[in-house]
């Protein structure tokens, strides 16, 4: 399929031919995305193919091309470091411009003193970090880790990660942001509004920033965001993270203000009150259950194979019959990391008190070898940085995560039994790999201040293997199944599967949620902003009636939930 | 054909419905200079049944609705109509606290419950929120907190709207339907409860931050019928600090250090004619005071709640002198002439009677905006020239400077009291405030909160904004009947 | 060989492009955070070694087909390896560098060659160099040197020069001051003069792998009739050629030594002694391929088995080839030796350095490319303060000099063997 060649041309004009392609193996650099084997037809790697990528190198380009889709009636799709299907095109045959925002790459400036830093969509996490550490700030990386754009997190996705609890997630951390809408407009939300800078997010009077994104952005469905500022927390270590050792397991030495440990809980009633206590007694930094998605029955033996440069993973096949480590599967089998931060010797002192006080209040206690030095280092380095995200890979090549579902430590340790029992019922068909049950991970807190956690299932598939990745699909639809047996809304297995419906069947299953109030605003705020169209389905619409005209019944007793 | 009045007698009762001089002339004016406007009748709802048939009949009958939680006075101008044949909605009989959840640190309560209601309450459960500075004792929680007034606690105030989170909303259009987490479930608070839900992430639903269309609307976009809002503990040991300075600009590195460090609860700076009016109990107090008190402090509140509440206060304590000593300034345990006491009972009471910026001549006009806190010396100054240049006596000028979202925003303002009886008083007042808002918009001030003619002073200036919010005001409320006239509506 | 060998790792490939960066927990500035130069100048993601390997799978799946931009992104590339590094941090099954240097061997199978490389490779076939010179004129740089001719006698070490080292008359003294080094330290060694030819790397890298494992052929066979069972060689390139492509592709079993790792031994067994001080501030370019691609080869022959169901790891173990243990260390220990020198580090450096931009054949398919990447290195080396970037590779040394004098930077470029030869 190719795109009309004046359209081309015209965004040639805009942006240089070196920054515009319609090559096919080039544009399918761009259709090829994580988890579409899920969704697509026989399994393919590829998503539906862009028509052409573009790479403008800044915002009044963005609006150019832009303003070139509406004429042409081409759909787009922006995308900074993207990873996801959905950050591909969506729907096959249908012309559309991706955006490939690598071009815009800059730190704009760092306001040290007022805590803000103004960035371009392709500034990643790593990147920021590393400046602003040097004048003794920082941010909460996400999640997904350091690779990832830091204003797509802010202003498009989720934003939320192990140091969200302190620091916020990047949702609280946006302040000004710059827009350029679906129709070509540019528009730049909180005090940069109205000229004042870019120091507030709210306002004037309601937030304008309220229709750019909720709990999720529009990943890409409206428009492109082209500048945003993002809050700076105070940070109490060192001006460089210096890394040490030998890859992969790079060490960092646990500064004098900080302390590293791994937390375990004997069960989950005991996690959940641990999680309680540490949001009451507001101390801990950086809190996040990340090593357990290598899975219960074996992540002890994989996480201490993989910081030995000298081993491979035939290693890990031997150590996790290693008499010495059982103990470690015992205590590690419920646990999560915790990087406690002070602002001098005595408050990270007594934050130890603390947290010696929480450990014994609810039962838990630190995960013996893990807290050793080399381990701690290895922590400290990993949760600091999140630059190993791409482990969520590392036994071969598939990921995909299940459950998910959003809530209090209650709600959550409500769902984690079954959906371990669920898991490990799954691997039995030896399609999946085999860590045991539990494998889940998630934040401390996805709010700051605490009060909202969640727990994703790390589904490992061969993506090169039709009966693995059937096997993985097969999971996600079971994990809907199980998840209403124990009356909880579908996990975010749902909305990864929703990837590869048709319109229809999407707008179905929308229409079914207690409340459609959403569907119908976004409905019209996609008309205002998007009046050509030209952003896809991530932006969560309904047609007017959709569910009147379909016949839908609305489910307006249970919580359906969509996940983040 | 029924009348108006039977039409809201059939939906809030008889007994609801008050159409009288003396009600009708209470709400037709406020503290503020915007232009007095009768309504026609003020209802009283008493759930949200009521609340969405009144919005319902509202567009059918092409009525403007202007909603009130508070009790008087009123400062803003947003509670006076601004058309003709409005109707009050006076949201003061809905005063349930539906739940407080102490394990997840959440009070969900209806619009009409005040900070003298609340407070008591959750600390009866060992909890409070984050306040702001003096409430009155009639202050709606949930409106202080939808118009996004300053809270006091920095380190708490991860983002403006903070500590409010999700809403139950009947939107303008009549739809009621819940922001946040709420937004995703069934339209039942009940129902969210027992499936364990407990609307505490203020996000979404979706792609869209419904709660924040509210704030700063003025109860144009919905009338929230409630509002969960985050809880803390109640520290077990609570004291204050000052930290006194000669000049506004001796004190601002202290400040940014402290609230970088987030060590603290409450923090914020006032002048000491500001300090006086807040503490003194009378009118001639306060000139007592402002005499003694320095010309401007920082108040440090530090508390320790949870484990070892006095240790934690110890440690912050010695990071608070560490910080003076870096920065030249001195830590006091009081201030001349008041007591840590009597600052302590203060600070964690309403306001006395009269509301405390009434107190000194009876009528207090307030100025307020946004800034970084290193703008902040040069709009004093500018507020202060301009105010003497129109023969304000400046020593009244009450600032108050509240840091907030972790200090990257400050919130500053100003009081200017003054007698509503003397005429030429008022006329002065109206002349500064006039002037002053436009040399602060000129300088860069970020109104954020844009009452009254600040709305015209900000949207005229700022086209996207008034582009944005007349789309999202034509889909949430498309005949226009909550409170129009106000913002850019 | 055929894309489809590629297959399994492009589908496992799973589009986290941290192929693009060094190792995140080594990123220490906005600025120097970037790991491929071959993305950051053909911004397109098919300029990435993931984004390579979708163009095999979409090339063998039928979606695409070759065209001259595709072309363009597989051979626009030096091959430096650092995506492999940042790729291996977390990926245990993954080889992105094999199968690059793979694809490559495969459009050059199939015909899909650089015209531009033409010519390099027909001086390779004739004159068995990678410079285009006559094959008569190469051992001059040895002059008046005495040295043992091992085309006529006999020795265990060969000292190998390399084609840029022979042929590049700026560059040339330093293989005579290696040779200088070797004979004060009392070694039996001997050059192979006219008759030595070229390693063959860069034709390898350049998806020849034909012409490659003809010179390879020629140098072990030539080597075995003198009697040799280890090279020295002054060439990175070089070293990288003997020790880890004529082991897997030619089965040799020549012990191979760089001259950097020879003085370190010498130095540290005493036998070295450095008398003047040198007074400078440098800074040390690690060359890809003694850094992060100099590791020890372990001969591997085994196949795929899955552990846990379905997790990936080999019957036998695969070796793992990911830059943790390259010689890094050497020639960091040479520089310290040398009194009055001070070593200052750049923020990418042993398995995160930037390349130079020669490797791969881009400094002859690619010139712009080829002087942006050395360029941008330079940038790098002069945020350090240092008079000096100094290295131990001709092909580095090469690029950089073409770099600074085209910019009259003042920054000068070194090879270690210079500044060992000024503190003897």
């Amino acid at each position: 399929m190719e795109i009309s060649r004046d359209a081309y041309r015209a965004i040639e004009d805009i942006v240089g031919p070196d920054n515009v392609t319609d090559d096919p193996a080039l544009l399918d650099s761009y259709a090829f995305e994580v988890m579409a084997e899920t969704v697509r037809p026989n399994q393919s790697h590829f998503m539906p193919r862009p028509w052409a990528t573009v790479l403008p190198g800044s915002t009044e380009e963005v609006q150019a091309v832009t303003k070139v889709c509406n004429k042409y009636k081409i759909k787009l799709k922006p995308l900074s470091t993207g990873w996801y299907h959905w950050a591909a095109p969506l729907t096959d045959n249908e012309p559309t411009v991706q955006f490939d925002l690598r071009r815009m790459n800059r730190i704009l400036e760092i306001d040290e003193k007022n805590r803000f830093a103004i960035i371009e969509p392709y500034v990643i996490g790593a990147q920021l970090q590393a400046e602003v550490i040097k004048r003794g700030l920082n941010f909460a990386i996400i999640g997904a880790g350091s690779s990832c754009s830091v204003l797509a997190g802010a202003c498009a996705y989720s934003g939320v990660g192990p140091g969200a609890f302190n620091m916020g997630g990047q949702a609280e951390n946006l302040l000004g942001q710059e827009w350029v809408t679906p129709g070509g407009d540019i528009i730049r939300t909180g005090s940069l509004s109205s000229g004042c800078g870019w120091f507030c997010s709210e306002g004037p009077g309601p937030s304008l920033r309220a229709v750019t994104r909720g709990v999720l952005g529009s990943r890409g469905g409206l428009g492109t965001f082209t500048k945003c500022a993002i809050k700076l927390s105070h940070y109490p270590g060192p001006p460089i993270m210096e890394a040490q050792g030998r890859l992969p397991g790079y060490r960092m030495p646990i500064h004098e203000n900080f302390r590293v440990y791994s937390i375990g809980a004997p069960d989950w009633d005991a996690w959940a009150n641990c999680y309680h206590e540490i949001y009451d007694n507001r101390i801990g930094y950086i809190f996040h259950k990340q090593f357990g998605f290598a899975g219960a029955n074996i992540a002890p033996a994989m996480w201490l194979t993989y910081i030995d440069p000298t081993k491979t993973m035939n290693d890990v096949e031997t150590a996790v019959h290693d008499p010495e480590l059982q103990e470690v599967f015992k205590e590690a089998r419920i646990s999560f990391q915790f990087v406690m931060a002070g602002n001098s010797t005595d408050d990270i002192q007594l934050q130890d008190k603390i947290l010696d006080a929480i450990l014994a209040n609810t039962g838990c206690f630190k995960v013996k070898r893990y807290c050793e030095k080399d381990f701690a280092e290895f922590t400290n380095m990993y949760m600091q940085r999140m630059g190993h995200k791409h482990c969520n890979y590392m036994w071969v090549g598939g990921y995909m995560g299940s459950w998910m579902q959003w809530g209090t430590p209650d709600f959550v340790k409500g769902y984690a039994p079954a959906a371990v029992a669920a898991f490990d019922r799954d691997q039995k068909s030896h399609l999946l790999v085999e860590c045991g049950g539990d494998a889940l991970m998630g934040p401390g807190s996805a709010l700051p201040g605490g009060g909202q956690t969640a727990l994703e299932q790390f589904v490992s598939y061969d993506s090169a293997d039709n009966a693995s990745i059937k096997a993985c699909i097969k999971h996600m639809e079971d994990a809907i199944v199980d998840s209403r047996a124990i009356g909880y809304p579908p996990g975010k297995e749902s909305i990864y599967l929703q990837v590869g419906w048709d319109q229809e069947r999407v707008f179905d299953a929308w229409a079914k949620m207690p409340q459609q109030f959403i569907f119908n605003f976004q409905r019209k705020i996609k008309a205002a902003f998007d009046p050509n169209n030209l952003g896809d389905r991530n932006y969560q619409w309904l047609p007017e009636d959709w569910a009147e005209k379909r016949k839908v019944e609305t489910n307006k007793e249970s919580h359906v939930g969509l996940g983040h | 054909m029924k009348t108006k009045k039977e039409d809201l007698i059939a939906i809030v009762g008889a007994e609801n419905v008050a159409d009288d001089a003396q009600t009708l002339e209470s709400y037709s004016r406020d503290q503020s200079f915007t232009a007095p406007r009768k309504p026609w009748f003020v209802v009283r709802p008493k759930n949200s049944e009521e609340v969405t048939a009144l919005v319902i009949w509202a567009n059918e009958s092409q009525t403007a609705l202007v909603p009130v939680s508070s009790g008087a006075p009123h400062f803003h101008g947003d509670t006076v109509p601004s058309l003709p044949e409005a109707v009050i909605v006076d949201l003061s009989r809905m005063k349930a606290i539906k739940r407080i959840d102490f394990r997840n640190k959440v009070v969900v309560i209806e619009p009409g419950v005040t900070y003298s209601e609340l407070e008591p309450a959750l600390a009866k459960e060992g909890l409070r929120i984050s306040r702001p500075l003096l409430p009155r004792e009639n202050k709606s929680v949930i409106a202080s907190l939808l118009e996004r007034q300053p809270t006091l606690i920095p380190r708490f105030n991860y983002s403006l709207p903070e500590p409010l989170r999700g809403c139950g909303v009947v939107w303008g259009s009549g739809e009621l339907a819940f922001t946040g987490e709420a937004g995703m479930g069934p339209l039942s608070l009940e129902a969210q409860w027992e499936a364990g839900g407990a609307q505490i992430d203020p996000k979404g639903p979706m792609s869209t931050d419904l709660m924040r269309l509210l704030t700063g609307a003025q109860g144009s976009m919905g009338i929230v019928i409630w509002a969960s809002i985050k809880c803390e503990l109640i520290p077990g040991v609570h004291k204050y600090l000052f930290v006194p300075g000669e000049k506004l600009e001796d004190l601002i590195d202290f400040c940014y250090k402290l609230e970088r460090l987030r060590v603290g609860d409450e923090i914020f700076l006032l002048n000491g004619a500001q300090l006086a009016t807040m503490l003194g109990p009378q009118p001639g107090d306060v000139q007592v005071l402002k005499q003694d008190l320095p010309n401007w402090v920082v108040v440090v509140g530090l508390a320790g709640a949870a484990y070892y509440p006095q240790e934690r206060v110890d440690v912050q304590e010695k990071e608070v002198k560490k910080l003076g000593s870096e920065f030249g300034v001195k830590i006091l345990n009081a201030v001349p002439g008041v007591t840590n006491a009597e600052v302590v009972s203060t600070m964690a009471a309403c306001s006395s009677q009269p509301y405390w910026k009434l107190k000194l001549k009876g009528g207090c006009q307030d100025i307020f905006f946004l800034t970084t806190l290193d703008k902040s010396a040069q709009f004093v100054k500018t507020v202060f020239t301009v105010a003497e240049a129109l023969k304000y006596p400046t020593s009244d000028i009450g600032v108050y400077i509240q840091p907030q979202h972790h200090g990257v925003s400050q919130h500053v303002e100003f009081n200017l009291p003054y007698d509503p009886a003397n005429l030429k008083e008022v006329a002065m007042v109206k002349e500064v405030y006039a002037k002053v808002s436009e040399a602060l918009i000129e300088q860069g001030a970020y109104f954020s909160r844009p009452y009254g003619a600040w709305a015209d002073l900000v949207y005229s200036r700022d086209a996207t904004a008034t582009r944005v919010l007349r789309t999202v005001k034509d889909i949430v409320d498309p005949k226009n009947v909550l409170n129009p006239g106000k913002l850019c509506f | 060989m055929s894309l489809e060998d590629l297959r399994l790792d492009a589908m496992r490939c799973t589009r986290c492009a941290y192929c693009k960066w060094i190792p995140f927990d080594l990123v220490k500035s906005w600025r120097f955070s970037k790991g491929c130069p071959s993305i950051e100048y053909g911004k397109f993601h098919s300029y990435s070694a993931g984004g390579r390997l979708i163009t095999a799978l979409s090339l063998m799946d039928g979606r695409s087909t070759v065209t001259e931009k595709v072309i363009d992104t597989v051979f626009k590339c030096t091959l430096c390896g650092q995506c492999d590094v940042s790729c291996k941090m977390c990926r245990y099954d993954l080889e992105p560098l094999a199968d690059m240097r793979e694809l490559r061997s495969t459009f050059v199978q199939d015909g899909h060659e650089l015209p531009q490389l033409q010519p390099v490779l027909d001086g390779l076939r004739k004159e068995f160099n990678m410079l285009g010179q006559s094959k008569k004129q190469r051992g001059n740089w040895i002059a008046d040197l005495q040295v043992k001719d091992l085309t006529k006698e006999k020795a265990k070490i060969v000292f190998h020069a390399g084609c840029r080292y022979s042929f590049d008359g700026e560059l040339g003294h330093v293989a005579r001051t290696a040779v200088k080094i070797l004979q004060k330290a009392g070694v039996d060694f001997g050059i192979m003069g006219k008759q030595e030819n070229c390693c063959g790397g860069h034709a390898y890298d350049m998806g020849y792998q034909k012409d490659f494992r003809t010179r390879a052929d020629f140098n072990l066979k030539a080597w075995t009739e003198a009697g040799v069972d280890t090279v020295i060689t002054p060439c990175s390139d070089c070293y990288f050629a003997f020790k880890r492509l004529y082991t897997a592709e030619a089965g040799s079993t020549i012990k191979v030594i760089h001259m950097v790792e020879f003085v370190d031994q010498l130095i540290k067994a005493g036998q070295l002694k450095f008398t003047k001080p040198v007074a400078m501030t440098v800074t040390y370019h690690d060359p890809c391929h003694l850094g992060r691609q100099g590791e020890e080869y372990v001969p591997w022959n085994g196949k795929e088995k899955k552990i846990f169901g379905q997790a990936v790891c080999y019957e036998p173990p695969r070796p793992r080839y990911n830059g943790a243990f390259g010689i890094y260390e050497p020639p960091r220990d040479v520089l310290k030796a040398i009194p009055g020198l001070e070593l200052v580090e750049m923020e990418r450096i042993k398995e995160a350095g930037w390349c130079c931009g020669a490797g791969g054949g881009a400094s002859q398919a690619y010139p712009e490319f080829s002087r942006w990447t050395a360029t941008e290195r330079i940038e790098e080396a002069k945020s350090t303060g240092a008079d000096a970037i100094v290295s131990a590779c001709p092909w580095c040394e090469r690029n950089f000099l073409d770099a600074t004098s085209a910019d009259g930077t003042k920054m000068k470029v070194l090879d270690i063997m210079e500044l060992v030869e000024q503190a003897l």
